[in-house]
């Protein structure tokens, strides 16, 4: 047995003919913080379905805390956590009677957590979970999820209706969270800064595949935008490694690479005698150079 | 005590690891001085905590810094306040470099840059 909290090794699914997600090798540890980032429909849910095992794979494996994911036993299932994109809450209860429903499945229930999140947030106990808007609704999902202390917590897009002061309360709590107790988090989420926030993983999912995985320090590292000048008026040609765009004018070019490395550096160099500025990019311009 | 900016190409270690080196470089952070907690800076900052380790792990690695058991990490004492001028020079050439290269393709001259450069230093100092 290991000690990692999901490891997953050649994950494919399928539904039907369609083939959703492909072959995905991945680990995550106790104090990883994983943000998911994908445009719509490029397998995100589906993945973190498979993770929570409400659905099993349709060829590779994936177990959390050592387990089959898709048979956990209820003492696994009680260490984990889901915020899901679309809440289950139950209308015709008051938030209180929810929190009250919730905890009494779970004997490590932290009431005083919850209490005093509840106040932080500003979710009222009395409401009726009917009548909360959808961002308040956000906010019960999110602290449902919480009240157990799970050791992996897992949030489908979990504030895409939260204002910014309450998605800012709201990584302070998950900072917290994982700072304090080695508790793992699977966060998908649009907001990339955000995921530049909390995250020290990185996955980005394209075409149901993971194009790229890895710590966010390596991939702002390895993914850069490069200014090209030659000495004549005509840049000489150049064999640009992992380049993913290169635009040519004149002397100038400008290309974005991934695997960028100081030996790339110096052997592009060499290779035409042109002199490189690099330039670092964020992860939203990231993102977006890896869509083009 | 840092500036830091997630949204910036620059990995947030790498932030730290510039700006611990140059405050220990010019005596603002002297020998003994503390430096916050991980836990401290990943919630005043909103910013993953591993990042900030990681950065303290290689700052440790350097000698720069000192990890006390259940106590926070202090600047290293062997660090005699300034370190040599040439290191220190080495430090901001990157800066220097990047500076010299917009005022070329600006075409200021080098009289017009080091003109500009001591205004912005007489300005600093007031």
């Amino acid at each position: 047995m290991n000690s990692a909290t999901v490891a997953a090794s050649n994950l494919s699914k399928s539904f039907g003919a369609k083939q959703v997600l492909h072959d995905m090798t991945f680990g995550i540890s106790p104090g990883d913080v994983v943000g998911v980032l994908g445009k719509n429909g490029a397998g995100k849910t589906t993945l973190l379905e498979l993770i929570l095992g409400f659905t099993a794979p349709t060829s590779g494996a994936i177990s959390v805390f050592g387990h089959d994911s898709h048979t956990l036993p209820g003492s696994i299932k009680a260490r984990v956590g889901f915020v899901p994109q679309q809440d289950e809450l139950l209308d015709q209860l008051s938030v209180a009677d929810q929190l009250r429903v919730i905890a009494s499945f779970y004997p490590g229930w932290d009431s005083e957590l919850i209490a005093r999140l509840c106040g932080e947030w500003g979710v009222n106990l009395l409401a009726r979970i009917k009548s909360m808007s959808v961002g308040e609704r956000q906010k019960l999902s999110i602290l449902l999820a919480f009240g157990h202390k799970p050791d992996l917590l897992i949030l489908d897009e979990p504030v895409a209706s939260l204002d910014p002061i309450a998605r800012r309360q709201f990584l302070e709590q998950l900072l917290a969270i994982s700072s304090d107790a080695q508790r793992a988090i699977v966060f998908s989420s649009h907001i990339v800064s955000d995921i530049e926030r909390l995250a020290n993983r990185i996955w980005i999912l394209k075409d149901g595949r993971l194009d790229w995985q890895g710590d966010l320090d390596s991939l702002k590292e390895s993914i850069v935008r490069l200014h090209i000048r030659g000495g004549g008026s005509e840049l000489p040609a150049l064999i640009v490694p992992g380049v993913l765009t290169m635009r040519r004018e004149g002397a100038f070019a400008t290309a974005v690479v991934r695997d960028w490395t100081q030996e790339s550096h110096e052997a592009l160099e060499n290779q035409a005698s042109v002199q490189i500025d690099v330039e670092p990019l964020g992860l939203e311009e990231i993102f977006l150079e890896l869509h083009r | 005590m840092f500036i830091l900016n997630p949204q910036s190409g620059i990995p947030i270690y790498r932030q730290i690891l510039d700006q611990v080196r140059r405050m220990v470089a010019s005596g603002q952070l002297p020998p003994g001085a503390t430096l916050p907690s991980v836990r401290d800076l990943a919630i005043r900052h909103t910013i993953n905590p591993m990042t900030i380790s990681r950065a303290y792990t290689m700052l440790e690695a350097e000698g720069l810094l000192e990890r006390n058991r259940g106590k926070p990490m202090t600047v290293a004492s062997q660090n005699r306040n300034h370190s040599q001028l040439p290191k220190r020079l080495q430090q901001i050439g990157p800066l220097v470099e990047q500076t010299v290269v917009a005022a070329k393709q600006l075409q200021l001259s080098e009289a017009e840059l080091v003109k500009a450069v001591r205004r912005e230093w007489e300005q600093n100092d007031e």
